[in-house]
């Protein structure tokens, strides 16, 4: 039973033809990466996936359920969150009310509760020292890890990450893997990961999709994505071939 | 149907002068993006530069004319250094909020210089009249029309005849990508400040003979130019001409068919409707990462 | 909640000092200075937490204060009970207005609630019936606690600042809430927030409405004070000094709002002894402030004991943000 489903998904802005009939399906636990050149339309993907943009065609399911149309605020509290590439923190808030934004998704829940909602994934990121910190103050990595703290406060289910790595040290980037490796452990968390840092996609992933101008061109385990000579031409260009790897 | 052709043609020039200003507002937005809220009192210095040049130094009407842009051209340079270069970098709001503060002080040293009392400016064909459609129309009405599309023709010719022009669009579309392309923008950007000025200022010296030139003009003036600029289309100079003409036209018609008193709601009215509907007016903005 | 307590009750110490030693015409620009202290800690709601630029904010003023007026002065309601009245049905339009108005952003929005102020004027003055025209609406009583009416400037100044002081509790409580955070988030990353679960439509419309509330409130504190209304109180220029107000005093600080009040209520009288040149002054004063001090006044505070990275976040500008290719 697949958890958030993309399908048939269109979009065109103006002339270009940004998702052509894109057809994605996530399994419930699952770890999908999707990848691409520049310009493929995977942020577009994700845009039109937490509601940030409507398709033209097609539509996407959440449980079952279509959500094509619902409001972006209505779609996390049911379960689906995300971050931006190059992340996005509220400026005028502190570390731990930034995170504290994302606690709030329980309407229920007391500013006590709130707090120590906050304060409990802060902690499991390592942030807690921070946690008065003005936002401006943290380095570019740090900040994207609150933006990722904010992300999970909001208790999802599915988790969507557009270039968590891009703009972090290769020291940063295998804090970030072992974070959510240990997340992947602990709870039942589907994650869909769009990333250019190859390296991070092979360790992570379980499943690769890759998108080049608009279309997916590949879907399946990263050993057979490897190897699939369309994706081969996608990134490095026609005429090259698997023996000059 | 005499009636009705005189208020036409009174319609027209007043839509003419608020497309003057409105056309000066929309360079300096399209440049800086700075929505200036003193555009109203940079047309009131453009009365009163005439008032200053004609009737207080009783300079003859070319020179006097002259006169009165070149001190529009330098105030439009003045502002540029003391208002825009210190503030560009500031948010929005603030940059409003400063244009209101320097539209009050023009207003005052407006009134500082010149008294309260409304001046007469004269017109060149003072007294004249034209016959059009049977009607009898005061020559200086159809004089606001003619220079006003010289204007716009010359404008277009700058915008797109000349290099000095070119430049100001393209400061206009991407001011980094003319940075790089080696455009000296900072002048571009003075040259759009000194642009809308005179353009204000032809647009004072056209009003002056209308209107009274008051101190207190400026702001009914802007808010028309608003109008003219959300109903045309914000970034658009076509449709700064359109919506002008389309203000001047409603407030004349309405207040003679509708409610004198009433008139200036019908073109708010018209204006929020717009925003609510189509904000990007009827010729629409270029969709800009601009507030 | 110390802090919070421990400024209004400075604040409070102050006017109650001031009152006691100030003569009547300060007096009166004091007054003034609460009744524009309370419309603009509502303006902070608005603009300086969810970042709506409004310039309309003195219609809002004007509904309170001639929807007093004309429930006591043509239906012989209470003052009270007028209030009561004016300022729901003030909070009630601001609600209704916001659904389509705040679809619109940064200088599109300011247009409109320019536009709203100019046609708020239009009609008062000019529906005479109702409003009395220019002529505007006068002999409306004044307020009265246990049989006491509320009359001069001190025992004015003593209400007013009890009922600042209850305002800016209010507004705390609402900052360091969920629903502040809110607003706040909404401003500086509005894609960012609604991908936080914050419903981005219902919480500027809060937002507008809180302020709407505020501005009510101002108005008929000011209706009953005066005792006199006329269009020219609420015209769109009374917005744009809110606003100016605000960002004087340090936007998006509560503080801020009532600082800039006072100091943009007094300035014009500091500056009289530049005779009739003071108002020409007060705009290039206006415009030094904007430059030289981005933060406002409240923002100098920020100087004091904790020497933190200079870099404190600026509220970001309202501007459209990119979702990205």
């Amino acid at each position: 039973m697949s958890i958030l489903q993309a399908r048939a998904i269109t979009k065109q802005f103006g002339g270009l033809l940004a998702l052509s009939a894109v057809e994605l399906t996530i399994a419930a636990g699952e770890f999908v990466a999707v990848i691409g050149p520049n310009g493929a339309g995977k942020s577009t993907l994700l845009n039109i996936l937490t509601g940030l943009l409507m398709p033209d065609g097609g539509q996407v399911l959440f449980d079952g359920k279509d959500i094509t149309r619902l409001a972006t605020h209505k779609r996390v509290r049911s379960g689906l969150g995300r971050t931006f590439q190059h992340g996005r923190t509220f400026a005028r808030l502190t570390v731990l009310e930034n995170v504290m934004i994302g606690a709030a998704i329980r309407g229920d829940r007391t500013e006590r509760a709130i707090r120590d909602a906050a304060l409990a994934v802060l902690d499991q990121m390592g942030l807690a020292a921070e946690a008065n910190e003005s936002i401006g103050s943290l380095s570019y990595g740090r900040r994207r890890m609150v933006e990722l703290c904010r992300a999970l406060a909001c208790e999802p289910r599915v988790l969507l990450l557009d270039e968590p790595a891009a703009g972090l040290n290769s020291g940063e980037v295998d804090q970030l893997v072992d974070r959510l490796t240990e997340l992947r452990a602990r709870q039942q968390l589907t994650i869909v990961l769009i990333e250019h840092n190859m390296g991070m996609v092979m360790r992570l992933a379980e499943r690769i999709a890759v998108l080049n101008f608009g279309r997916k061109i590949a879907d399946g385990p990263p050993a057979q994505v490897q190897a699939d000579p369309a994706v081969l031409s996608a990134y490095l260009g026609h005429g090259y071939n698997r023996a000059s790897v | 149907m005499a009636d009705l052709s005189q208020l036409l043609i009174n319609g027209l020039a007043i839509g003419s002068v608020y497309a003057l200003a409105a056309i000066g507002f929309v360079i300096v937005y399209s440049a800086t993006g700075v929505v200036n809220f003193a555009a109203g009192q940079f047309v009131m210095f453009g009365t009163f530069a005439g008032v200053a040049m004609l009737i207080n130094a009783r300079l003859p009407w070319p020179s006097g004319y002259g006169a009165a842009l070149a001190a529009m051209a330098l105030f439009g340079a003045l502002f540029f250094f003391v208002v825009y270069l210190p503030l560009r970098k500031s948010p929005i709001v603030t940059i409003i909020v400063a244009t209101v503060a320097v539209g009050i002080t023009m207003q005052n040293v407006a009134l500082l210089t010149f008294g309260s009392w409304p001046f007469r400016l004269p017109s060149p064909v003072e007294g004249w009249t034209v016959t059009i459609a049977g009607t009898v129309v005061p020559a200086h009405f159809v004089a606001v029309i003619v220079v006003t599309a010289v204007m716009v023709g010359l404008l277009w010719l700058l915008f797109y005849r000349t290099p000095v022009g070119i430049g100001m669009r393209a400061v206009a579309q991407d001011i980094q990508a003319a940075r790089l392309m080696g455009l000296k923008v900072n002048r571009l950007l003075a040259l759009s400040w000194i642009l809308a000025a005179l353009l204000a200022g032809v647009a004072g010296l056209m009003l002056g003979p209308i209107w009274f030139a008051d101190v207190n003009m400026g702001d009914p003036i802007a808010l028309k130019a608003f109008a003219a600029t959300i109903i045309g289309g914000f970034g658009s100079l076509p449709g700064a001409i359109v919506g002008g003409m389309f203000v001047g036209l409603s407030e004349v018609l309405g207040a003679s068919y509708v409610s004198s008193a009433y008139k200036d709601l019908i073109s708010f009215g018209i204006m929020i409707g717009f925003l609510l509907v189509r904000p990007q007016g009827v010729f629409g903005e270029r969709i800009q990462d601009r507030g | 909640m110390r802090v919070p307590f421990l400024i209004t009750a400075v604040i409070v110490s102050a006017g109650v000092l001031l009152s006691l030693v100030l003569p009547d015409y300060h007096l009166r620009l004091l007054n003034l200075s609460v009744v524009s202290a309370i419309a603009v800690i509502g303006l902070n709601f608005a603009f300086g937490y969810a970042g709506l630029i409004s310039l309309g904010h003195a219609a809002f003023v004007g509904m309170g204060a001639y929807g007093l007026a004309i429930l006591t002065t043509r239906m012989g309601w209470s003052p009270w009970r007028a209030m009561l009245v004016a300022t729901t049905a003030t909070a009630a339009f601001a609600g209704l207005i916001g659904l389509p108005l705040l679809r619109l952003k940064g200088h599109y929005l300011a247009l409109a609630t320019l536009g709203l102020n100019v046609s708020f004027y239009i009609v008062a003055a000019n529906w005479i019936d109702l409003t009395g025209g220019t002529n505007g609406i006068s002999r409306i009583p004044e307020l009265t606690i246990a049989g006491r009416a509320i009359a001069g400037e001190r025992p004015f100044l003593w209400f007013g600042l009890a009922v600042l002081a209850a305002i800016t509790i209010v507004a705390f409580m609402i900052h360091t809430s969920r629903y502040g955070r809110a607003m706040i988030a909404v401003r500086d990353d509005e894609t960012a927030a609604a991908m936080s679960g914050i419903d981005v439509t219902m919480t500027k419309i809060a937002a507008f409405v809180l302020s709407a509330v505020c501005a009510a409130i101002a108005g008929c504190l000011f209706a009953c004070h005066v005792r006199f209304v006329a269009p020219e109180d609420f015209s769109y220029a009374h917005s744009i000094t809110y606003l100016a107000m605000l960002i004087v005093g340090g936007e998006s600080t509560i503080v801020g709002a009532i600082l800039g009040a006072a100091v943009l209520t007094f300035l014009p009288e500091w500056l009289r002894f530049l005779g009739s040149a003071y108002l020409a002054f007060f705009g290039l004063m206006m415009l030094a402030i904007l430059v030289f001090l981005p933060s406002g006044i409240a923002g100098l505070g920020r100087y004091l004991p904790r020497l933190r990275s200079p870099t404190r976040a600026a509220p970001a500008s309202v501007s459209a943000k990119e979702l990205g290719p």
